[in-house]
């Protein structure tokens, strides 16, 4: 929600005062998340930093109107989302526009091992877990957790419903979580037995 | 059974869309189980952990994204080698650009993809989990523009002001199914295998590759289907087991029944029957059809009350328009407007029928 509130205060000064510097760290801010979207769509880097420029040329055009959005990160990756199913259906590939065939990649996996109190052999074993979570859950996933959105709003961009976007969020958490769950079991064995 | 339920509310809490009561539910189960704390813990911790971001690579898109907007001549007046930060059009040329974009937009397919919405069917709400999970398009025009869609099976469908069609991702698979509010023109490309059907709030029509017109929009008091050429079914909402089979030239007329008359004296008054069936006329001078001719961007009425016409009239240009006469209400026009502005149109009508009018920027008072 913070984020939502600092897009909105920049949207607002690129509104009011054809504010350059607000719109570069709009752009700055948002264009790694909403590329990476446009990219589990269309599966062509090229065309996703097309569609994320498109709608930044949009988010300029249509400045004035800009000010009054409830959620802005939920606004733009909806917007990335059409604009990509347009270049879609321009290049007469209507198959993949259905969201079971979007294919997230994800970037959490790349984390700081110094900062968590864990072996480097249970980071591995979480990246790979992470790594082999099924294409809509790793959706989910990316989307929530990566992307910061609320669990409406990626149901409503993926089609489904909120229920489901809370069990795939359930079946990450649970496939991750089982990598601590197994060592920590193994842990209080062995303590049990010196004890 | 409570793990289940605690990964669910655990993920909640972590993307802080948990509520009071789920955390204090998640409290309860994490109590009973205090061999999860480790795992909770190191995965409260990865949680928080920020991804690794790339600054030179946003640096290096933002600059790919303003030498586009360059390339793109969308300032186009603007000399070569400025500096970046002249790239930005002052309000002058801003306005340029806007009207460059309508155009533009006009031109790609005048349609708003106005955003998909979750698809939640009527009959799997009643608690079924298999909620089925659309993936829908939706294409709507706005009052006072119209706009033409090629539908994934080649079909064409001219949408006028006002309207709204929708289509989910299953379309074309087995059957060719769209739903439309509003006024639509459809030549139906041909596929005996693929029925296409277009659901309304009144009516079913079911074709096999034909041209046809459609106008249901939810505030009329009828909805109208009008047959060009081919055979088409339709099936009346409430009366699931008659099949109205139309010809070519004819057109059927419903009333639409949970439309609330404003006024109870219209109600007894109302003779017409629910459903009626009617010759399409043509134009003497060019054969033309009236029910179409606004996809030839081309408003036709034919004998029309003015109280109906007023309701064109607000589609088509996007107007508001109260006529504070009853009398007025009722007077009957025929006529044709196609590139008149609304005062040249309702000049026009004061030919033949004398009223006053008043503009006040969105809404037109038309008075005695």
């Amino acid at each position: 929600m913070p984020e939502n509130n600092k897009i909105k205060l920049l949207l607002s000064e690129i509104a009011l005062y054809n504010n350059q510097a607000s719109y570069k760290e709009l752009f700055i801010l948002m264009h790694s998340r909403l590329s990476a979207f446009a990219y589990s769509i269309l599966k062509s880097k090229y065309d996703a930093e097309e569609v994320v420029s498109d709608v930044f040329i949009k988010i300029w055009e249509k400045r004035a109107k800009l000010v009054d959005i409830e959620s802005p990160v939920f606004y733009l990756f909806a917007a990335v989302k059409n604009q990509s199913i347009n270049k879609l259906a321009s290049q007469k590939k209507q198959r993949q526009i259905a969201s079971e065939h979007w294919v997230a990649q994800l970037n959490s996996v790349y984390f700081d091992p110094e900062k968590l109190m864990m072996t480097a052999e249970m980071i591995r074993h979480i990246s790979q877990v992470i790594n082999t979570l099924p294409p809509k859950c790793r959706m989910v996933f990316k989307l929530i957790k990566e992307d910061g959105l609320k669990y409406r709003e990626a149901a409503e961009l993926l089609q489904i419903s909120v229920k489901t976007v809370e069990a795939q969020m359930a079946i990450a958490l649970r496939r991750i979580g089982k990598c601590m769950h197994l060592d920590v079991s193994g842990q209080a064995s062995t303590q049990s037995v010196k004890k | 059974m409570s793990q289940e339920k605690f990964w669910i509310l655990f993920s909640k809490k972590l993307s802080k869309e948990a509520s009071a009561e789920e955390l204090l539910e998640l409290e309860e189960l994490i109590h009973q189980h205090p061999e999860w704390q480790y795992a909770i813990q190191n995965l409260e911790d990865l949680w928080s952990l920020d991804p690794v971001k790339d600054m030179h690579e946003e640096e290096d898109a933002y600059l790919l994204h303003l030498q586009r907007m360059n390339d793109a001549s969308f300032f186009e007046d603007q000399p070569e080698n400025l500096p970046v930060s002249d790239y930005f059009p002052d309000e002058n040329r801003g306005r340029r650009i806007r009207l460059k974009w309508i155009m533009a937009a006009a031109v790609f397919i005048g349609l708003i993809i106005t955003g998909f919405s979750i698809f939640h069917n009527k009959v799997n709400a009643k608690g079924a989990t298999d909620v089925k999970q659309g993936d829908i398009s939706e294409i709507s025009t706005r009052l006072g523009s119209k706009s033409k869609v090629q539908l994934p099976d080649g079909s064409v469908v001219w949408l006028n002001a006002g309207s709204k069609l929708t289509y989910d991702k299953e379309f074309g698979q087995a059957i060719r199914e769209v739903s439309l509010t509003g006024e639509g023109f459809f030549d139906v490309a041909k596929n005996k295998e693929k029925p296409f059907i277009i659901h309304t709030r009144a009516i079913d029509i079911k074709v096999l590759g034909t041209a046809f017109n459609v106008k249901a929009y939810p505030e009329d008091k009828t909805t109208e289907t009008s047959l060009i050429r081919g055979s088409i079914e339709v099936s009346v909402r409430n009366r699931p087991n008659e099949k109205i089979i139309l010809s070519p030239n004819e057109k059927l007329v419903v009333r639409n029944r949970d439309i609330v008359a404003p006024r109870i004296k219209e109600e007894k008054v109302d003779l017409k029957p629910e459903i009626s069936i009617n010759q399409l006329r043509r134009s003497p001078i060019d054969s033309t059809i009236a029910e179409t001719q606004w996809v030839e961007n081309r408003l036709v009425f034919r004998d029309e009350s003015f109280k109906d016409l007023a309701v064109s009239f607000e589609r088509w240009y996007n107007i508001k328009i109260t006529i504070s006469d009853s009398e007025l209400e009722e007077a009957r026009f025929s006529g044709t407007f196609s590139n008149e502005t609304i005062e040249q149109a309702l000049q026009a009508l004061m030919i033949t029928k004398s009223f006053r009018y008043e503009i006040n920027s969105d809404q037109i008072i038309i008075y005695k």
